[in-house]
């Protein structure tokens, strides 16, 4: 019996097909990318000239042999977590004719610098579910709704808006999708802008790998902010020998103070 | 040119602290009070954070205090009898105050007794004195001495048990009165930052009719201890003294305290008394201002605290 041409052509593009799906299966748990990371300082530090810094996280995605080809390239999604601390937020209302706080809400262990970095525009990159997934966004350290009995949804609802927004005009939280440039299809720099007013602390950054909105892999890297030199002196003076610092304060105040006078007598 | 503040943990521009510093002495050279009224707002509006703006604004008053009651002191304006009697109440009301402050800074309502305060204080004392003034120099342009004190008129309060006599001041009274004005004056002084020259000097001028210059220089002293223990207690309890902050607004506020002395000196009572006056006023309706204007935005950041 003879078969058809067509069913020929037929029986050998279904084996590839199924050839093709198995070695796909196959392969996505042994050629996933790795993902290594290098900063280009670990610890910035705060001396009297301090006035913010920026670090740079180079990044190369490595493949292997097997590792299948990305038609779409790769896209890389940073966010960089700050030590932790508590913002109390508030809010005004309108008593007669004076405007006074009415209302104030806490919020405890959040992150007092946040940035989140992207090559693209964020929403381009991750659909909620993913961004949810790898944490982009101030918003997911904050308790939920619902963890707070007997006020209102509108209520929290005001609340976690505007310490989002009062955040953001603090440089306390910044989205920046220009901040990771892809040098080759495979490496790529990611530039961290720290504000003067960051805190002192353990810093994270956070870095995936994503292909067609997917995360593929990744991978963390810290750097530590403190004081140094004269300042690490003066605030550690002023917590650990509180009378000393203060009586020498006072000192200095009254000898400028003395010495001016002397300075400008006349007669 | 940035400068890193250690304990206000942000970088301010050298040449705007001390051109803050230099005016805010000027004024307070001029008028006996001590600024902190006009320079803790100001601190807070560049940046800083409110408790060191309060506790470093003590550092600065209490040395254009030290340049300009030397000042003072050699020209026989400075009535150390009263001042020392001033000092002891306001010790009272120093601690009390930073008692106060400190808890208040736990509840986080500071801002709104600052505000309040504020007004209300600035307000009626700033039109008290404004109308008092304008009266005076409208006699005077009448022909008729203005004449604040009548020879022998004791009032209510002069009169309660131990009397003491002021000869530098050209006065006798009661302790008691000066005992509680100096306790009021700590108190408010250190709640709010400012050294209650505002408070002392107007107090001084109208309650007990000391002449105006020696006003100012008692002032300046009273001011000067009160601030040096304000200073020694924040330090200790709500640890946000900032001495970079603090020796840069220094630098500029001995030097513009010399200035204003010497200018303080030129001026008559009344001129004296209607400039405070205006300066005062001018400070309390930016307050209301802030209370009884729609707010830009309704919500604020109040705090922010590091966990350690």
């Amino acid at each position: 019996m003879r078969r058809s041409p067509t069913t020929l052509a037929g029986f050998r593009r279904r084996l590839a097909a199924a050839l093709g799906l198995a070695l796909l299966a196959s392969s996505i748990p042994a050629q996933a990318e790795d993902l290594i990371l290098a900063l280009s300082t670990r610890e910035v530090a705060i001396t009297s000239t301090y006035t913010g810094a920026e670090i740079t996280v180079f990044g190369l995605i490595e493949r292997d042999a097997r590792t299948i080809a990305r038609t779409g390239g790769y896209d890389i999604v940073a966010q960089v977590q700050g030590p932790t601390g508590e913002v109390t937020v508030q809010r005004k209302g309108k008593f007669g004719p004076i405007w006074l706080t009415d209302d104030r809400q806490k919020y405890a262990k959040i992150p007092l610098f946040f940035s989140i970095l992207s090559s693209r525009p964020l929403t381009t990159v991750v659909d909620e579910a993913v961004r949810e997934k790898l944490q982009l966004g101030l918003e997911f350290f904050l308790p939920k709704p619902d963890a707070q009995p007997g006020r209102r949804d509108a209520d929290d609802f005001g609340f976690r808006n505007a310490l989002l927004r009062l955040r953001r005009d603090e440089r306390g939280l910044i989205e920046d999708p220009k901040s990771i440039t892809m040098i080759r299809p495979n490496l790529f720099t990611a530039r961290v802008v720290l504000p003067a007013t960051a805190p002192t602390g353990l810093y994270l950054v956070n870095l995936t790998v994503l292909a067609e909105g997917l995360p593929l892999k990744t991978a963390q890297a810290g750097f530590v902010v403190r004081k140094v030199g004269f300042d690490a002196f003066v605030a550690n003076a002023a917590r650990t020998e509180a009378w000393g610092y203060g009586l020498f304060t006072v000192l200095m105040a009254v000898m400028m103070g003395w010495m001016a006078n002397l300075v400008f007598r006349r007669d | 040119m940035q400068l890193y503040l250690p304990i206000a943990e942000l970088p301010l521009n050298l040449f705007l602290l001390l051109g803050m510093g230099g005016a805010i002495g000027f004024i307070s050279g001029l008028f006996g009070v001590g600024g902190g009224f006009l320079l803790t707002p100001l601190l807070i509006f560049v940046g800083v954070p409110a408790p060191v703006a309060v506790a470093t604004s003590s550092v600065h008053i209490a040395a254009s205090s030290v340049t300009g009651s030397l000042t003072y002191w050699r020209r026989r304006a400075l009535d150390l009898k009263l001042g020392s009697v001033l000092v002891a109440g306001g010790l009272v009301g120093t601690v009390a105050g930073v008692l106060f402050f400190n808890q208040m800074r736990k509840l986080g309502h500071l801002d709104l007794v600052i505000t309040l305060s504020y007004v209300t204080l600035l307000m009626s004392v700033g039109c008290l004195m404004f109308v008092e003034s304008i009266g005076a120099l409208v006699e005077q342009r009448k022909g008729k001495p203005a004449v604040l004190r009548h020879a022998g008129e004791h009032r209510w309060y002069e009169r309660m048990p131990f009397p003491m006599r002021f000869h530098r001041s050209k006065m006798s009274t009661s302790v008691i009165p000066l005992i509680v004005l100096g306790a009021i004056i700590g108190f408010i002084g250190t709640v709010l930052g400012i050294g209650g020259g505002f408070l002392v000097v107007p107090a001084l001028i109208y309650l007990f009719r000391v002449p105006t210059s020696v006003v100012v220089g008692t002032s300046l002293f009273q001011i000067l201890i009160t601030m040096i223990v304000a200073t020694l207690l924040h330090a200790v309890i709500s640890q946000a003294v900032d001495v970079l902050l603090a020796m840069t607004l220094v630098v500029g506020g001995v030097i513009g305290a010399q200035f204003g002395a010497r200018t303080g000196q030129a001026l008559k009572g009344e001129q004296f008394r209607l400039l405070l006056a205006l300066l005062i006023l001018i400070v309390g309706v930016r307050f209301a201002f802030d209370i009884i204007g729609a707010p830009q935005d309704l919500y604020s950041i109040n705090a922010t605290v590091l966990d350690r």
